[in-house]
């Protein structure tokens, strides 16, 4: 899928709050079928970057292209529709809500009930969820149960199993393995390779360098707002890119 | 897995999806205590009786419930109740046509519901607090524009007749009105759009915006629910007195908040229904029925009101913790 433009380009991104520079001149992209680590250490301004990318607020200078064309994100929604999908850590399922309500929440199906009220499509919302759910892997009684039910890893499938339904072109993946035990992060690595076999872009935020460096095709080091460079996988090891963290110098042969 | 355990994790799974079952048990229990105790129970008049109660709480209570899902709260509708229906008394006794005067008192409790909804929402203040302002301050209006007098009005007409006139026996429009209502937004919770909106703003706000809902919105809709019910409920019990005084609906804002958490529904939203407000009602209407029926003084229904909301909510949380396991 070789196109002459990146599936994201963000260009001469700035913001700051009050007197706090969070993003300085960060240019970021995204090719098509990549995956990217977006890494740093907290407060670096990664989860700011990110919630430019997706419409949570907007830049105070900069331009965004999506597809090769100029956007402007006033909401998450208008992320959302463009087909750019986002998994919070905590916040990607409502908890006292059912797995299919879940899957569906924000777009579900709709069928005419007794001519005029729109309600919503059971049928579809309940046999589509337990589909995707056979699909990922995960085992429930049924899909009308609660999320709680769910373990974190099997949170985070189900939330990237419901962007890849909803055709997302980008997933953008916040702290993904943060929480979970090392067999479980297996888990939800396999899947976002699979994403990526489906045809998406994943952005991939994250502390875990090594979580990230296995699934990983280019990584994205912010530190202090300011990007510190782009590397290509087989440009650095897990141990240079530490480095870069932990002296927070710039790299010179970056990529542009 | 095996079967013990299966076994209980489906009838936890049952309790999970059926917020209203420890509502259920108390209304038996009661019923069965008062059967014994109190004369005159087990009678049609006795069950209108109750049903009159309920119906007018239950209207209130049920918009409290839709918002209380969506994670809000609303304090004034006893004052909204008193407010409507006072509006609702002094139009018709100026001669203005009643159904103007009802689509009128719809109209101001509409307008309290979206000033508490714009308030809470836009001030990011918790709405107990934008809410218990509204209770004062339009019960206070009311005191001030009746002087703390009573309105009456001694005409019959087929409107009042229509909103709460005897159907059989001492049997209500109310009830039917009721029984409409929360069916209707029972299914407007349980099968559309709105309803699943609705949980998932007070279930978590925060991930529901992020999934593209409009919060803001689903909660000051809900406020204006919550309110327009709570007027028109009052304009359904004038239209049973064909009197209202200024402190009517005092206190009923409790009533219905404990109807709607012996329901089982959270405080906190995200989980709730309508079938547990329902039984809520129901069980508070026999307990001040029953109560006088089995001569106790009227003083201690409210105690009774009191312990029951406490065991219920204890129960409930029980249920749903044992249930989560």
């Amino acid at each position: 899928m070789k196109k002459n433009y990146n599936l994201i380009e963000m260009k001469e991104i700035n913001k700051h709050f009050g007197t706090v520079i969070a993003l300085k001149n960060v240019n970021f992209n995204v090719q098509y079928q990549e995956i990217v680590g977006l890494v740093g250490d907290n407060g670096a301004g990664k989860s700011t970057l990110i919630k430019i990318l997706t419409g949570v607020f907007p830049a105070d200078s900069g331009e965004i292209y999506f597809e090769g064309k100029q956007i402007k994100l006033d909401s998450p929604k208008m992320a959302r529709d463009l087909g750019i999908e986002t998994v919070y850590q905590n916040l990607a399922l409502i908890d006292l809500m059912s797995i299919a309500r879940n899957f569906f929440l924000g777009r579900e199906p709709v069928r005419p009930w007794a001519g005029v009220i729109k309600v919503l499509d059971k049928p579809k919302i309940n046999s589509t969820t337990e589909e995707v759910l056979k699909d990922i892997g995960i085992k429930v009684r049924s899909v009308e149960e609660e999320v709680s039910v769910l373990s974190g890893g099997e949170r985070q499938s189900v939330a990237i199993g419901r962007a890849i339904y909803f055709g997302a072109k980008l997933l953008v993946l916040d702290e993904p393995t943060a929480a979970l035990s090392i067999k479980e992060s297996h888990k939800v690595l396999d899947y976002v390779l699979e994403a990526k076999e489906r045809g998406l872009s994943v952005i991939f935020i994250t502390h875990n360098i090594y979580h990230v460096y296995s699934v990983a095709d280019r990584f994205t080091i912010l530190e202090h707002g300011e990007k510190l460079g782009d590397f290509k996988k087989d440009e650095v090891s897990t141990e240079d890119i530490i480095e870069v963290i932990r002296t927070g110098r710039k790299i010179e042969k970056e990529r542009t | 897995m095996n079967d013990r355990k299966s076994l209980t994790s489906l009838v936890g799974k049952y309790f999970r999806q059926h917020p209203e079952c420890g509502a259920l048990v108390g209304l038996i229990v009661v019923f069965i205590g008062f059967s014994f105790t109190a004369t005159r129970f087990l009678t049609a008049d006795s069950f209108a009786g109750i049903v009159t109660v309920a119906s007018e709480l239950g209207i209130v209570a049920t918009g409290v419930t839709f918002l209380m899902i969506s994670g809000e709260f609303d304090l004034s509708v006893g004052s909204v109740f008193g407010f409507s229906a006072m509006l609702f008394a002094i139009a018709a006794v100026n001669g203005i046509p009643l159904l103007i005067g009802l689509l009128l008192a719809l109209l101001a409790a509409a307008g309290i519901g979206l000033i508490n909804g714009y308030i809470t929402v836009r001030f990011q203040i918790p709405s107990f607090i934008t809410t218990l302002g509204a209770l004062m301050l339009w019960r206070g209006v009311l005191l001030a524009i009746t002087g703390g007098f009573p309105v009456r009005f001694w005409e019959s007409s087929r409107i009042l007749d229509f909103l709460n006139g005897n159907l059989w026996g001492e049997f209500r429009a109310s009830a039917i009105w009721f029984f409409v209502i929360i069916f209707l937004l029972n299914f407007i919770l349980l099968r559309t759009r709105y309803g699943n909106a609705t949980y998932a703003t007070g279930g978590n706000k925060d991930a529901a915006r992020l999934l593209g809902i409009s919060v803001d919105r689903v909660k000051i809709g809900n406020f204006v629910i919550c309110s327009v019910l709570a007027g028109f409920a009052g304009c359904i019990q004038f239209a049973r007195f064909c009197s209202v005084d200024p402190v009517r609906g005092q206190n009923m804002e409790l009533e219905a908040i404990a109807a709607v958490v012996v329901g089982g529904t959270l405080m906190t939203g995200g989980y709730g229904n309508l079938i547990g407000t329902l039984l809520g009602v129901l069980l508070i209407g026999m307990l001040r029925s029953g109560l006088v029926m089995a001569g106790a003084p009227a003083y201690w229904y409210q105690a009774f009101v009191g312990l029951i909301l406490i065991i219920a909510v204890i129960l409930n949380t029980y249920i749903k913790r044992w249930s989560l396991k």
